[in-house]
């Protein structure tokens, strides 16, 4: 198989040999119909070189009025329906095997996303994510059942051009004479054709360069109001755009016409060639129309560029598919938590390293149950990492956590994502409405747990006021970015455990708002250990315990009161006082 | 669909082009049949080689003459296809910033939706409907010069030939509706599970924090399977195609030779058989196989991608249109609050006043503010502080006159703002978003945005008195381009503040539009521009700093507003307090 050759270098050849190993695997996972198609594939192209042999005969004998004439039809005749059906089937099953095998790559990559650590596949862009799981893993999909036809497709024209000889050694000595013209022809269009395409490129991406611009200066232009200034500025470039689609369409209209002229003209040679044979009595009228067939086909060895594209096109997706399955998965263990624990969280010696850096260096901290500690520090001091590590949504790269005292590795998923909730900054919320966002969790909740939780977040209000209520869709509800926190603190309430981290998740409310979650956190929400990260004062004012990040080190742990003594302390929640007016936070 | 007919109306001088030069290849596929014919019954098989290979040179000069046939189809092809390219393009850019003009907060999300149409859609209405016309022309003239030549070589080639072949025909077009159905789906399908896999990437933190990464991925895998199913159905539509294909290119073939002997009977020479064959084989199966293709797959890819064009238009305009019937009132630039000035007698209008504010993202939605009031006197600098996502934005849209109030009234120096076209608006107030919105054009172009008609006199005061000259200088000076990439945040927000200054509206709106500069150059700008003669400024503050330096403050904290200076509210505003960093154990 083509996919299995390894490519020369080093780390590159390692890469390459795992995607080639993925659709091997892709392959045999399909094997039954792969192979099949492989079958049809030159069964088809069996028929399809017999065929022309036994038209020549058959147009011989039916022109000498011979006997065996009807038989001779038959025998074509049954060719041709075998060829046809033979390639209906191979469309079927190529297609089939294709839907089959994409299918296959798009659920593993999907369940490797969904099992990763977060932080493991934000290098994957949302936009990239989509794109290998879409059209590359169609791509990738479409090659196994691409190989098998390959084969075929490189069978019928070597085929045509042994039976080229065979008939008449001299149309097929034309024939081959005439093909390095053809290969020459064809090479000029591909550089010529690449350069107008190019260029066309160039200003497409010109205008949509301009039109994202201006879709990012959206409020600037509808305040200015100059909208439709900015329409024609971003269309300056269509005229050129135009020039280049032209230039693009002559340089492949040029090269249409010469391939276009290529092929007949070399039919026209290897008829000529044998219309003499004919006329010396060398071969027949039925070899003469064999002789034309068999030309045409073996000319068809330009189209295997086309499943062969696709084979190249299919292994560099697989690539692209492989670096998804390639994401480590967050492995969970299978243990229990003690049951009623008081929630309480150890960290021991823990870091996190980021792209070769240190972000969290030698964190011990122990929250004892049901306490409040509050995360603080400037930003980039590792607060949102230490959330990160706390309710393990990453591992850390050195060191332990611990809840209730056991390792949180070693805790099984479900039970983790019970104990252990988050609310965000910036929640992402999914579900059909307002309702089942809410609802959503490792238990799905009821709807009076979901009222209660959106009572707690102060979130209940506006969502009753909302067209129609928690059955609103969740994308036809306008929510600003105050309330879109207030959903997310409601869907951490509604499945509390006994650890919440709350990761800035209140920073858009209102003090009035965020002192009435503050209460209902501690009063109507199932207690535990809460970890705040906040950038608030008030926040830091009202924990038990606050721990001071300071370049990804633990500066102090304290109570607020204590630490409020040192001005590099109070120089985090950006504390001016008059004299200090005029200096940044 | 509709519109296909005008368009090709519009377009029907490139049209006829297009045939006139396509007979061109008519002629060549009649001669080549013709002269294979000729070139067998008075030469090969006469005896005659010499006179044989004569008819073939014949044949091989009307092969020539298909390059220039091509290529003037080519030219002509392009006279359709990039004026089409051309509409798509206008429509995708002029759809894609009305939409980001009447809601600029969701213009990012729609970026990539936008650039897809601009860029993949349109080429592929491009490509596919280049394809279409190629392939059917095609094959209508090959048919049209197939069918003649074998006319001229004997009528009887026609009753053997042309029936299987309408047969196939039918067949075919039978498969067309269905087809266009499968590939509909096939796309929906692809579109709405490549949706999704972006969506899973994008929540992937939620949804391993909720734990329900195990429904996420059950949730695909429906999509993934329809995806699948699609694909199979797809399947089985390509193979009925070409079945069909087979039916309509080799029965005619086989018919010929079961035919043979009672042609014969009828006089059809050898030569004629051989030709009648060349035509079916060399000229009418290819031209029959890649029309079926093109039909197949580019026909309805077409059509769907042309769908979605017009449908999205069509929301464009219902959206754009709720939005222009909300803030437009009686029509553009006309007065139509016959309230009267709010102060009458006593000095000037106040450069802000607004009264019984009410302000919300939609209809049933709790009002960010409600019953606000604020005047603000020309000249004065104000500050505006508030936890982000508290609505200090939409407040300043309100002020802008860019969101209507649900209710009150908003006078910018003594004039309602609501009834003025943004053009209008622009004269009597600036508003400066964060982003520092910087064009692909000149210097001069971006700095008298605000006020075309502006001389470079005006241009150069504004940037001394921001003291850009060395930015503007680094930059080619007023007449040189510039290419947005290459600026930092900085430095465009730098560039929309000499912007503002040059504009001849009094109010400047800044929000949040410094945070990029370092707080000396941010202190230094926003002194220019309160200095700048008859400005009264209203600054979004981003960081306390600029409160400080404000004449007065508003605290914006949900439904309790509070306005007054830095002392004042140090007394008054605990959410002032906790913002300025100033702990009391009572708070």
């Amino acid at each position: 198989m083509v996919f299995t050759r390894p490519r020369a270098g080093t780390t590159d050849n390692d890469v390459a040999r795992s995607a080639d190993a993925l659709l091997t695997r892709v392959a045999r996972a399909s094997a039954g119909r792969t192979v099949a198609i492989l079958l049809c594939a030159a069964a088809a192209a069996a028929a399809s070189l017999a065929l022309p042999a036994v038209l020549g005969r058959t147009l011989d004998l039916l022109l000498d009025g011979h006997p065996d004439a009807g038989r001779a039809l038959l025998a074509a005749v049954a060719l041709t329906v075998a060829e046809v059906t033979l390639d209906a089937t191979v469309a079927l099953l190529a297609g089939t095997v294709g839907a089959r095998s994409t299918a296959w790559l798009r659920l593993r990559a999907v369940r490797r996303l969904v099992a990763a650590a977060p932080h493991d596949v934000n290098r994957f862009s949302p936009g990239d994510a989509a794109t290998r799981l879409s059209v590359q893993a169609t791509e990738a999909g479409a090659a196994p059942a691409g190989a098998a036809q390959t084969v075929a497709a490189v069978l019928a024209p070597i085929g045509a051009l042994v039976a080229l000889f065979l008939i008449d050694p001299w149309t097929g000595t034309a024939f081959v004479l005439g093909l390095p013209l053809l290969v020459l022809l064809l090479r000029s269009f591909a550089r010529h054709s690449s350069d107008s395409v190019s260029r066309y490129q160039r200003v497409q991406s010109a205008i949509a360069t301009r039109l994202t611009g201006a879709l990012g200066g959206a409020r600037a232009i509808a305040a200015a109001g100059t909208v439709d200034a900015e329409r024609s500025r971003v269309l300056r470039p269509l005229g050129e755009l135009g020039v280049e689609g032209r230039r693009m369409w002559s340089v492949h209209g040029s090269a249409t016409a010469r391939s276009g002229v290529l092929l007949p003209l070399l039919i026209t040679a290897v008829l000529a060639v044998g219309g003499l044979g004919l006329a010396d009595g060398r071969i027949s009228v039925g070899d003469l129309l064999a002789v034309s067939r068999y030309a045409a086909l073996a000319a068809g060895l330009g189209s295997v560029t086309g499943p062969l594209g696709a084979l190249v096109r299919g292994r560099a997706a697989a690539r692209r598919v492989n670096e998804l399955l390639a994401v480590p998965p967050l492995t969970h263990g299978r243990e229990d938590l003690p049951t009623g624990g008081p929630g309480t969280l150890e960290l021991r010696g823990v870091g996190v390293r980021r792209d070769g850096a240190w972000v969290l260096r030698g964190v011990d901290l122990c929250v004892p149950g049901g306490g409040t500690v509050a995360v603080v520090g400037r930003s980039g001091s590792g607060k949102s990492t230490l959330g990160a590590v706390a309710g393990r949504l990453t591992d850390p790269d050195e060191g332990e956590v611990r809840l209730d005292g056991v390792p949180l590795d070693a805790v099984a998923a479900d039970v983790l994502r019970r104990e252990v909730g988050y609310a965000f900054e910036r929640p992402s919320l999914r579900g059909a409405t307002v309702e089942d966002a809410i609802a959503a969790g490792a238990e799905t909740v009821s709807g009076d747990r979901v009222r209660a939780a959106a009572r707690a977040a102060g979130a209940d209000g506006f969502v009753r006021a909302l067209p129609r209520g928690y059955h609103t869709p969740l994308d036809e509800a306008p929510l600003s970015g105050g309330e879109l926190q207030r959903l997310g603190l409601a869907r951490a309430f509604a499945h509390a455990g006994r650890l919440m981290i709350l990761d800035d998740a209140t920073s858009s409310l209102d003090t009035a708002t965020e002192r009435q979650v503050d209460r209902a956190l501690a009063r109507e929400v199932r207690p535990g250990t809460r970890v705040v990260i906040a950038h608030r004062l008030s926040t830091a004012a009202r924990a038990d315990l606050v721990v001071w990040l300071d370049g990804g080190r633990v500066r102090a742990v304290r109570g607020h009161a204590e630490l409020w003594r040192d001005p590099d302390y109070r120089a985090v929640f950006g504390h001016v006082d008059v004299s200090g007016a005029r200096g940044e936070r | 669909m509709p519109h296909a007919f005008p368009f090709l109306g519009r377009h029907r001088g490139a049209l006829l082009r297009l045939g006139a030069w396509s007979l061109l290849e008519s002629a060549q596929t009649f001669l080549v049949g013709i002269c294979l014919a000729r070139a067998l019954d008075q030469g090969f098989l006469a005896g005659r080689p010499a006179s044989g290979l004569v008819w073939l040179v014949v044949a091989a000069g009307s092969v020539l003459l298909a390059g220039p046939a091509l290529r003037g189809v080519f030219g002509q092809l392009s006279g359709l296809v990039e004026p089409l390219r051309d509409g798509l393009v206008r429509r995708a850019v002029g759809q894609a910033l009305n939409r980001a003009v009447a809601d600029p907060a969701r213009a990012a999300e729609a970026q990539r939706a936008a650039v897809s149409r601009l860029t993949q859609q349109t080429e592929i209405a491009r490509d596919s409907f280049a394809g279409l016309v190629l392939t059917v022309r095609s094959f209508l003239f090959t048919a049209v010069g197939a069918l003649a030549g074998m006319l001229t070589l004997a009528p009887q080639l026609l009753l053997v030939v042309v029936p299987p072949m309408l047969l196939g025909l039918v067949l075919f077009l039978l498969t067309l509706v269905p087809m266009a159905a499968a590939q509909r789906r096939f796309l929906d399908a692809d579109e709405e599970f490549t949706d999704r896999a972006g969506a899973l990437r994008e929540g992937l933190r939620d949804l391993v924090a909720c734990g329900t990464t195990d429904a996420a991925a059950d949730g695909a895998r429906e999509l993934i399977d329809e995806a699948a199913a699609s694909t199979r159905s797809l399947a089985r539509w390509t193979a009925a195609r070409t079945l069909a294909l087979g039916v309509a290119g080799q029965l005619p073939v086989v018919l010929l030779l079961v035919a043979t002997p009672w042609l014969r009977d009828q006089g059809v020479t050898t030569g004629a058989l051989m030709g009648a064959l060349a035509y079916l084989v060399q000229s009418l199966l290819p031209a029959l196989q890649t029309m079926m293709t093109a039909l197949g797959a580019a026909g309805s890819r077409l059509v769907v991608v042309l769908d979605r064009f017009v449908s999205s238009e069509a929301d464009g305009a219902d959206g754009g249109g709720a939005r222009v019937a909300q803030a437009g009132g009686p029509g553009p630039c006309a007065d139509p609050d016959p309230v009267p000035d709010p102060d009458p007698g006593r000095g000037p209008a106040p450069a802000v006043w607004c009264r019984g504010v009410r302000v919300s993202y939609g209809a049933g939605t709790r009002p960010l503010v409600e019953g606000f009031g604020l005047t603000v006197g020309e000249g004065e600098r104000v500050a505006v502080v508030g936890p982000s996502g508290i609505g200090k934005s939409t407040l300043a849209h309100v002020l802008a006159g860019m969101h209507p109030p649900d209710e009150g009234a908003v006078r910018l120096a003594g004039r309602a703002v609501v009834g003025h076209s943004p053009q209008a608006l622009a004269r009597m107030r600036v508003l400066l978003p964060q982003q520092g919105y910087v064009f692909a054009g000149s210097v001069r172009e971006n700095l008298a945005q605000l006020d075309p008609g502006a001389g470079d006199d005006r241009i150069t005061r504004a940037v001394t008195a921001l003291r850009l000259g060395p930015l503007v200088d680094r930059l080619g000076g007023l007449g040189a381009d510039v290419d947005p990439g290459a600026l930092s945040a900085g430095e465009r927000q730098a560039l929309c503040l000499v912007r503002a200054y040059v504009s001849p509206a009094p109010l400047l709106i800044l929000d949040e539009s410094t945070c990029h500069l370092d707080p000396a150059a941010e202190e230094h700008a926003e002194k220019a521009l309160a200095n700048r003669p008859g400005t009264t400024l209203i600054v979004i503050a981003h960081r306390l700093s600029s409160a400080l330096r404000a004449d007065r403050i508003l605290v914006l904290d949900g439904a309790g507003t509070a306005f007054g200076t830095h002392e004042s509210l140090l007394r008054d505003s605990p959410l002032y307090r906790d913002l300025a960093g100033h702990w009391n154990s009572s708070g």
